[in-house]
């Protein structure tokens, strides 16, 4: 081992090293018990420092990572069974490997459809959805209600989701309650379109496009409850210039099929 | 030392949704096991516990909400897909997720750095308001008070050497660069740093 990489351990720690490094002290810990140990207690410590960092994350992040998740493999155990291994802490798993994780998991791309409870835990924090709607430029009802009925969507027994990765980035995830006759469109981080361009939202029945509602222009995000869901085969998600176009312009950003 | 067990698993984040407070006994560690064995309910669980934590410290350190969202969904589809290597003898679950955490918001940090990201700079004037709720909401829990205690016990360049590193998802270099230091002066100042926290924060126990 060299004093050098052995030095490093506390950047390391702190994700401070370049990624040549990164693989060094990776290798380093690889082949010294006594340093992997140190290793394990500073990354331990610097956890610590997250404890000051607690944020209310939006509700529709955790319907989206769910989603994800429920369309995500899980890799295999570690094959060399006494010493599973722990990420970012072993060389020991292939280049390959690494690369993969730094890239990070690929979306799931394509039209995926599902069932996904939605709970008690999700009504509890369905109020945080109230902020949401102010980035609407357009909504289909007036505002002050708007929260209760989405939360009513999400915790609707017959809730569902489907989730689709959009071309470019970020993901449009719709959940809908065919007893309700509503859906709660998640729009999560589509790619910049600049200030003087918007996001628009279809709902396509037959051949039918009807705007659903414009994101404010420049917004990458937005949420919003659709009524009258019945008969909706698609939600489909256009760039168009600031304040909408009253036909969609292609190709969609992404879509999202319904059953009907 | 670090010692695992009962004491991490007494100080894990309080459930932060009143609705699952208080039914649910399970450490993190046990409802990360679960998950490596296929169970989404037990993973949906484990990210109502950790996502305040996971998404706060994603967004200290990109600062763009929608940024840190997209950062917060890579991380946990990660945990979940690489929840069968998690091993309970190196570390807590908690340590473990929030590690996977600041990796990604810092590979997205030097990912927008590298192709000088223009959408940062427009979004870091929408920023104070959330960095203050990230302040209030970590305000007053005694895990918080410990740390801030504790890094007041390190010397001003070790303080400032750390938080830059971890906050600011500089390099060490970076931060040489930035507090005007020789780098092999600031890496030692970072490692000698961590060893005083460690030990402050174990005092503390």
């Amino acid at each position: 081992m060299s004093t050098d990489d052995h030095a490093l351990i506390g950047a390391w720690a702190l994700d401070a090293v370049d990624p040549d490094e990164r693989d060094r002290i990776q290798g380093h810990l690889d082949s010294c018990a006594s340093c992997a140990q140190e290793a394990d207690e500073m990354r331990e410590t610097v956890a610590r420092l997250a404890d000051s960092t607690h944020a209310d994350p939006p509700m529709r992040l955790r319907a989206t990572v769910l989603a994800r998740v429920h369309h995500t493999r899980q890799e295999a155990p570690a094959t060399r069974a006494p010493e599973p291994e722990r990420p970012d802490t072993r060389a020991a798993r292939s280049r390959a490997a690494r690369l993969s994780q730094r890239r990070g998991p690929r979306p799931a791309m394509g039209h995926r459809r599902l069932r996904l409870a939605l709970g008690a835990a999700g009504l509890a924090v369905a109020a945080a959805f109230a902020g949401v709607f102010a980035t609407w430029s357009l909504l289909p009802r007036t505002a002050p209600t708007e929260s209760d009925r989405v939360s009513a969507v999400l915790a609707a027994p017959d809730a569902e989701v489907a989730f689709t990765g959009a071309e470019g980035g970020g993901s449009v995830t719709v959940i809908s309650s065919a007893g309700l006759d509503q859906a709660v469109v998640v729009v999560s981080g589509l790619p910049d379109t600049g200030a003087d361009r918007a996001y628009q939202v279809w709902a396509v029945e037959g051949a039918t496009p009807v705007s659903a509602g414009v994101m404010n222009p420049g917004d990458s995000s937005a949420t919003m409850l659709i009524d009258g869901t019945s008969g909706i085969e698609v939600i489909a998600v256009t760039e168009e210039p600031a304040g909408g176009s009253p036909t969609p312009t292609l190709p969609l950003v992404a879509d999202v099929p319904l059953d009907a | 030392m670090f010692e695992q067990g009962a004491h991490t698993h007494r100080r894990e984040d309080r459930p932060h949704l009143s609705a699952v407070s208080g039914i649910d006994p399970d450490t993190p560690e046990s409802l990360l096991h679960r998950a490596a064995l296929g169970d989404e309910d037990a993973f949906a669980m484990l990210y109502d516990r950790t996502a305040p934590r996971v998404y706060g410290l994603c967004l200290r350190i990109v600062r763009d909400p929608a940024q840190a969202e997209e950062v917060v969904q890579e991380a946990m589809v990660e945990v979940w897909r690489t929840a069968t290597r998690f091993d309970e003898r190196r570390g807590s679950a908690k340590a473990w997720i929030t590690t996977i955490a600041h990796r990604k918001a810092v590979d997205r940090v030097r990912s927008a750095q590298a192709a000088g990201d223009r959408e940062r700079r427009v979004a870091a004037e929408s920023v104070e308001v959330e960095y203050d709720q990230v302040a209030e909401a970590a305000e007053g829990r005694l895990e918080h008070r410990q740390v801030r205690r504790c890094l007041k016990t390190l010397t001003e360049l070790q303080r400032q050497a750390v938080t830059l590193a971890y906050y600011g998802g500089h390099t060490y270099g970076q931060v040489a660069t930035l507090l005007d230091a020789p780098v092999p002066t600031v890496k030692s100042r970072i490692r000698d740093g961590l060893i005083k926290l460690r030990d402050c924060l174990e005092a503390a126990r």
